[in-house]
């Protein structure tokens, strides 16, 4: 049984310099991660800074270049958001899945990331999305795209001390029409077994796919034969998924049937965004 | 009966106020006392032999109080078969078996000392699927088996794993099958699952210095725990009080003696001190018992018009290491072996196999589930061979008033047709559907039956308290476990009092004040507790009666009772009320007539009888319980997802005492059936669990739930308090297979297991291109 210290900071600076300074501090958003991973002997913490309230985490805000997602905003209002859902449907799309509804009116989207499972039902929209991620640190801030913010399961780009500020989703949307689908054993309140994210951009399309490789992955060779070879068939290119991921088999399903679901979602995933 | 007032009303419950509010008290809602805390230190080997425990360390750590282990406390437990220790004593025969438990001043200190003690163990050879374990050269996990102390209905095979061998010889089986024109064999596969109760396992018990030892429990069944404490520490049963609060959710697991006899060494070195555990959900999945895995084959002999002329049932069962309830449900499964059809000819071997998997045990359903499974799979595939309607050859083979059990029981109140076709009309049986977007459709139908799995000798008792203004109290030993029982049992009270529900007081059970109960298991409590109330109100009633006559001087014949007063029928202003009765003096004298008013009623089965050994002919059902489900399903063959699009279920319930509860009921058996046909399965490696946890041991949420349909039918049950009879366990028992046949339909292949995950289903449609 863990005991630990909580402690709520006022201000982002604050917060930052007691993550840089103090062994096993972890930033604490809706804690859905967190608190079970602490219970399964996961994480150790010997103090959870609350970043929740820290205005700095609160923004959420469109404009000319995007928008702005704090890292304090939950799921839930990233996915009752009406400009996500009308203009960027596949990350409204990827923010309900997450669990159930008690569970998004907690979870964050940047907590989501940070965990970094493979499975994480974000990840792989906010990959078809180009989207950053603003950081900030002991030595100031920084912007990563998502693909480089991944490093392997539970493991990010994320220096000591270093905290998502929040995730910037630039434009072209509205334009573009995208589409995340999941795969789970019950279809609520579970892991992806697989998750397959598309976005159709016009001129191209990028897909990137969940749960099928130590981290979230584009389906480049999908990618390249659609967007360079002019491959029309949503069939025959989803066939290439195979070479874009490596899945393993655990309790949530076999090797095989992932690789199956793989091509499966993704071939769905391009009749419902490409109209072919 | 038409004039019924109360029973046959949805009364509200009894305890919803309480429950809705958060006032309803539990285990740990309680302060008791100065507590102390307890936690089990566990094996971390599936099957092996103690060296060592050292305790030292433990010991030191601040806050410790007592550490116990299992050579300190050998005393020796079990309902049927005295097979466990409360502590593994020189070996272990599970992994996460408690080897020692430690009580201290908080939660954290025990937990932390736990991990200070040490455990070296020689690990031995283990056995994880009991058609391994059934083998004569496999390890055996009992070597004392021999001298275990048995209740004689139950037959273990010492020097083996085999536990129980329970066996049916109806009939002729040579003849049956030289009558059949076709033979069916196949195997089939039930995994283990879990009973998932909102609330997990807890006990807390105080030691008093003149000897009295307290419990309190999350038991359905605190007489059994009193029982069994007696027995295993040799106290006498005045000494032993087990009161049983609230209980959020049993579904079996919290039936017999669990936890609570390993605190009380502790307690009595800390006398006032209440000693204190509750499991938390890893400990509650892998600690407790799991349904047992099934392992059968049926051999089915039949002609061509589709009459069941033979049938050979084989059974396997995964007992664990333990086997607690593990061998009744073997044998319940076994005289029960034909399902609900009526087969002249029956050979089946049921048997009861120790393996190092979790301790099997008791989940809703005893055994049915997952015998049935084999027989509604079998029953689709007869009627796919001969072309015919599977409704069909159920209707045709099914029981009907007068059939016989595998067991030879004649049954009597029975109209499985009624519940068969009434799901079938639901779900417009006959008509194919078909799916959109490349989905298929498809219909299925199972039909079940349950009788409780009791001792002939399982008895109830009731105690009715009538107050001076003609309130009462119902005093019983039944637990409320969300069931209903509060409101059931007040209604049959009521009922028979003519006092209205809510001029009637009922509470959760303590052994101290509250009357014998055997167990609140087995679907039972509605007809046995039910008619040892309607006894004891019957009782009261006619102390009622006596005495009004004697006070009135009006005679008994002549006279009405209404609730509150009881009057002349010739003059009705010649009464008395309920206060003047209780505490009636002669008028003109003042002499006394009668003191306060207590009613009292019991019952114990009178037409149940012990089973023959070699046949296990003879009448082991109390009441039998029939039903049918009906579900139409829409398959993704790619991916292998099934939408349930209906979902339909009937249950005789005789009569519905309470018809909301009882839809309620049925919904929730239905629900869980369909958790367990989709989803649940306890997966194990080499005899660790795999998925201890709501990650990966996943069962239905309200996303997952269906429309659902639910049909009460209402063949009065002879015997049963007012024609009920109980419907707690059946409706799960029907789901798994009715889905599986309507996936079958839709998809053109057979399932032998379930759960049917969508990468099951996508296999077996793979296998067969
Ligand atoms: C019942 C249940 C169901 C779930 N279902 C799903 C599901 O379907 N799909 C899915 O993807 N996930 C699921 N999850 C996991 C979880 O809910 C999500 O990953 C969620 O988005 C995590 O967000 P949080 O705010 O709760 O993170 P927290 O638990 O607060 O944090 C997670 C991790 O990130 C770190 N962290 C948090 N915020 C920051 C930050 N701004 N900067 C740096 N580090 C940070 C924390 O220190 C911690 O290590 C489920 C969890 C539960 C309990």
């Amino acid at each position: 049984m863990l005991s630990y210290e909580y402690v709520k900071c006022t201000g982002l600076s604050e917060a930052v310099d007691i993550l840089a300074k103090e062994e096993q501090a972890y930033p604490y958003a809706g804690g859905t991660d967190l608190m079970v991973g602490m219970r399964g002997g996961k994480f150790a913490p010997k103090k959870l800074v609350d970043i929740k309230t820290l205005p700095e985490l609160n923004v959420f805000e469109e404009n000319d270049q995007g928008i702005i997602i704090g890292a304090a905003i939950t799921l839930n209002q990233i996915a009752c958001h009406d400009s996500i859902i009308k203009n960027i449907p596949i990350l409204a799309e990827g923010s309900h899945s997450v669990g159930g509804y008690t569970i998004r009116n907690r979870a964050t989207l940047a907590g989501n990331i940070c965990n970094a499972s493979p499975a994480a039902d974000t990840a792989a929209p906010l990959y078809t999305l180009d989207a950053l991620i603003n950081i900030v640190g002991p030595d100031g801030n920084r912007s990563l795209p998502v693909e480089e913010f991944f490093t392997g399961p539970g493991q990010t780009a994320l220096k000591n001390g270093e905290l998502v500020q929040s995730i910037f989703i630039p434009r072209p949307f509205p334009a573009g029409k995208g589409v995340y689908i999941k795969a789970s054993r019950t279809g609520s309140v579970d892991l992806a077994t697989v998750g397959v994210a598309v976005q159709n951009w016009g001129e191209h399309v990028k897909i990137a796919v969940g749960a099928v490789a130590a981290t979230p992955v584009r389906a480049f060779s999908v990618e390249k034969a659609i967007n360079e070879k002019g491959e029309k068939s949503s069939a025959e290119a989803a066939k290439l998924v195979n070479n874009d991921i490596a899945p393993i088999t655990d309790i949530r399903g076999s090797r095989e049937y992932r690789y199956h679901m793989v091509e499966v979602l993704v071939r769905r995933g391009l009749e419902q965004t490409m109209g072919v | 009966m038409s004039d019924l007032k109360i029973v046959g009303t949805s009364v509200p419950r009894k305890d919803a106020m309480e429950k809705v509010t958060g006032a309803a008290e539990f285990i740990e809602d309680r302060y008791m006392g100065p507590m102390l805390y307890a936690k089990m230190k566990k094996s971390t080997v599936v099957h092996g032999r103690i060296l060592s425990i050292k305790t030292e360390k433990a010991e030191k750590h601040p806050g410790v109080k007592a550490i116990l282990t299992g050579k300190d406390y050998p005393n020796m437990i079990g309902l049927y078969l005295i097979d466990r220790t409360f502590l593994a004593v020189d070996k272990v025969r599970f992994w996460g078996e408690p080897v020692a438990v430690v009580a201290a001043t908080s939660e954290k200190a025990a937990a932390e000392a736990v991990d200070l003690i040490e455990v070296e163990y020689e690990e031995l050879p283990g056995v994880f699927d009991p058609r391994e374990g059934i083998k004569p050269d496999a390890p055996v996990i009992h070597e004392n088996l021999g001298n275990y102390e048995i209740v004689p209905i139950f037959y273990p095979t010492p020097g083996t794993n085999i536990a129980n061998h329970f066996k049916i010889r109806k009939g002729d089986i040579e003849k049956g099958f030289d009558q059949a024109d076709h033979v069916l064999e196949k195997e089939y596969y039930v995994p283990q699952m879990q009973h998932v109760p909102i609330e997990t396992h807890k006990a807390a018990v105080q030691w008093s210095p003149d000897g009295k030892l307290t419990v309190w429990s999350t038991a359905q069944s605190p007489n059994v725990v009193r029982q069994l404490l007696a027995k295993s520490l040799d106290l006498p049963m005045h000494k032993i009080r087990v009161i049983s609060s609230y209980i959020g959710g049993g579904f079996g697991c919290k039936a017999g003696a669990s936890i609570e006899g390993l605190l009380v060494p502790i307690a009595q070195k800390y006398p006032g001190h209440i000693i204190r555990i509750v499991f938390d959900r890893e400990e509650d999945m892998q600690g407790t018992f799991t349904r047992q895995a099934l392992f059968s084959k049926l051999r089915t002999g039949y002609t061509k018009d589709g009459r069941i002329t033979a049938l050979q049932y084989e059974m396997i069962w995964d007992g664990g290491a333990y086997t607690e309830y593990g061998v009744n449900i073997v044998r319940a499964a076994g005289y029960s072996s034909t399902g609900a059809y009526d087969i002249p000819n029956v050979k089946t071997d049921s048997y009861c196999v120790y393996t190092n998997n979790s301790i099997g045990g008791p989940v809703r359903g005893f055994g049915m589930c997952e015998m049935q499974w084999g027989i509604e799979r079998q029953i689709e595939e007869i009627a796919k061979q001969l072309e015919m309607d599977p409704l069909e050859v159920r209707l045709k083979n099914g029981m009907k008033r007068g059939s016989t059990t595998a067991s030879g029981q004649v049954v009597q109140d029975v109209d499985y047709e009624k519940c068969l076709k009434v799901v079938a009309d639901k779900i417009g049986w006959g008509k194919k559907e078909s799916g959109k977007d490349g989905k298929l459709r498809g219909k299925g139908i199972a039909g079940l039956v349950k009788c409780p799995a009791q001792p002939s000798n399982a008895a109830s008792s009731a105690i009715i308290r009538i107050n001076e203004d003609g309130t009462a109290h119902v005093m019983v030993g039944a637990t409320e476990m969300g069931q209903g029982m509060l409101t059931v049992i007040s209604q049959i009270a009521s009922e028979a009092l003519h006092i209205p529900v809510d001029k009637i007081d009922i509470k959760v059970p303590d052994t101290d004040f509250t009357p014998y109960e055997w167990q609140s298991v087995g679907s039972r409590i509605t007809y046995t507790c039910g008619t040892s109330v309607k006894r004891a109100a019957e009782d009261a009633l006619g102390q009622i009666y006596r005495i009004a006559a004697d006070l009135l001087e009006v005679p008994q014949e002549d006279l009405s009772y209404d609730g509150k007063k009881v009057y002349s029928t010739r003059d009705p202003d010649i009464k008395a009320t309920i206060r003047e009765i209780a505490d009636s003096c002669k008028k003109c004298t003042g002499e006394g007539i009668a003191g306060p008013i207590i009613g009292r009623g019991s019952f114990v089965p009178t037409n149940m009888t012990n089973l023959d050994p070699e046949t296990g002919q003879g009448n082991p059902g109390l009441f039998y319980c029939f039903g049918a489900t009906g579900v139409e399903v829409e398959v993704d063959p790619e991916t292998g997802v099934i939408e349930v699009i209906q979902l339909a279920s009937s249950i005789d319930a005789g009569k519905a005492i309470n018809p909301q509860l009882a839809k309620v009921q049925l919904h929730g058996g239905t629900i869980m059936g369909l958790s367990t046909a989709l989803y649940e399965e306890v997966r194990f490696d080499k005899g660790i669990m795999l998925n201890r946890n709501f990650t990966d041991y996943k069962i239905a949420t309200f996303d997952n739930v269906p429309h659902m349909d639910s049909f009460i039918v209402e063949t009065p049950e002879t015997k049963g308090p007012y024609g009920a009879r109980g419907i707690g366990e059946q409706p799960m028992i029907g789901v798994a297979p009715a889905v599986a046949n309507a996936v079958s339909d839709a998809l053109g292949v057979e399932f032998n297991s379930f759960p049917l995950t969508p990468e099951k289903v996508w296999r077996a449609l793979k296998d067969k291109k």
